[in-house]
């Protein structure tokens, strides 16, 4: 690959970005199961955040937040790859997939609490910025990867970069265990990009 | 009793964040105990919050849902200000940089 010249790079890189583009953009998402989607999240927000629930108040709410999900339904869910009936999907990511996730980053920010409070007072340091690469190309997949490997223990992301259809991040780690990039993202991503993939691609 | 046990961890989490800002060496390190200390303190001191307080169940959800925006924002910030450093020309204190070597 690194033969290759600088103007045929490019192309492929293309070329290579559009395949995959394409790839999964046959199992995306029917347009109303979007709205639906984007209606249930942005309802719930408004009765949480208004506190209230007589029956004008959700009258309007219903209202102004079906317009919004009608004007703005891809921003929230363009990224979602699932199959099967819509009601399951809707049971599947807010009963199953959101308390996994909640239940995985519970226990990895109290450790990496602890992991900090251990690393001020000992001062054993021995900081480095790795790369690793992942699976993920989607740009709210990469995004929750990326926030998730910030607040795991010991690693902060500096950088995303997108080269030749595969995705690879910069890590700021602040006690090096190994330079292997494969070692290195099993230890840093841990079941995170597991979960991920089974919603976003 | 749980509320007082969640709180007493928070204060501490706060408490050995600020040790840390105070005591690493340079930015990206420092960032790492203001992000993970102040998102882990701040969560579980509301969390204490939303158990004690006596109020009906939709108002202690609202705590939640500033716990939510606290975890959504704080790392996205730290990620800006790492950056940002990097570009700005800070050197960080590694002892292997592969950023460097990718972006010359």
């Amino acid at each position: 690959m690194s033969r290759v010249p600088f103007y045929l790079r490019e192309r492929l890189d293309e070329i290579r970005q559009r395949v995959l583009f394409e790839a999964y953009e046959a199992q995306k998402l029917p347009k109303w199961e979007q709205i639906i989607l984007t209606w249930i999240t942005l309802f719930s927000f408004w009765i949480v955040i208004s506190g209230n629930t007589r029956i004008e108040n959700l009258f309007i709410g219903g209202i102004t937040t079906l317009v919004i999900s009608l004007l703005m339904y891809e921003m929230l869910t363009d990224d979602i790859r699932q199959s099967g009936h819509i009601i399951e999907k809707i049971l599947y990511i807010s009963f199953f997939a959101i308390p996994q996730y909640l239940f995985i980053m519970a226990f990895r920010l109290i450790e990496s609490n602890f992991k900090v409070a251990k690393h001020a007072l000992l001062m054993d340091i021995n900081p480095g910025i790795v790369k690793i690469k992942t699976d993920l190309h989607s740009d709210t997949g990469i995004t929750i990867l990326a926030n998730s490997i910030t607040l795991t223990p010991g690693t902060l992301t500096l950088d995303v970069n997108k080269k030749l259809g595969e995705t690879y991040l910069y890590v700021h780690w602040i006690s090096v265990e190994t330079l292997n990039r494969e070692i290195a993202g099993e230890k840093i991503k841990g079941d995170i990009e597991r979960w991920l993939k089974k919603i976003f691609w | 009793m749980i509320e007082y046990f969640l709180l007493f961890l928070g204060e501490s989490i706060m408490i050995f964040g600020t040790l840390g800002i105070l005591r690493f060496p340079d930015v990206y390190t420092r960032l790492h105990a203001a992000t993970k200390c102040d998102t882990g303190g701040a969560m579980t001191i509301l969390i204490a919050l939303a158990i004690a307080s006596e109020a009906s169940l939709l108002i202690k959800l609202k705590f939640l849902v500033l716990a939510f925006l606290i975890g959504l924002i704080n790392p996205m910030v730290s990620h800006a200000i790492a950056r940002g450093a990097y570009k700005y020309g800070i050197k960080p204190e590694v002892v292997v940089d592969m950023y460097a070597r990718d972006n010359p």
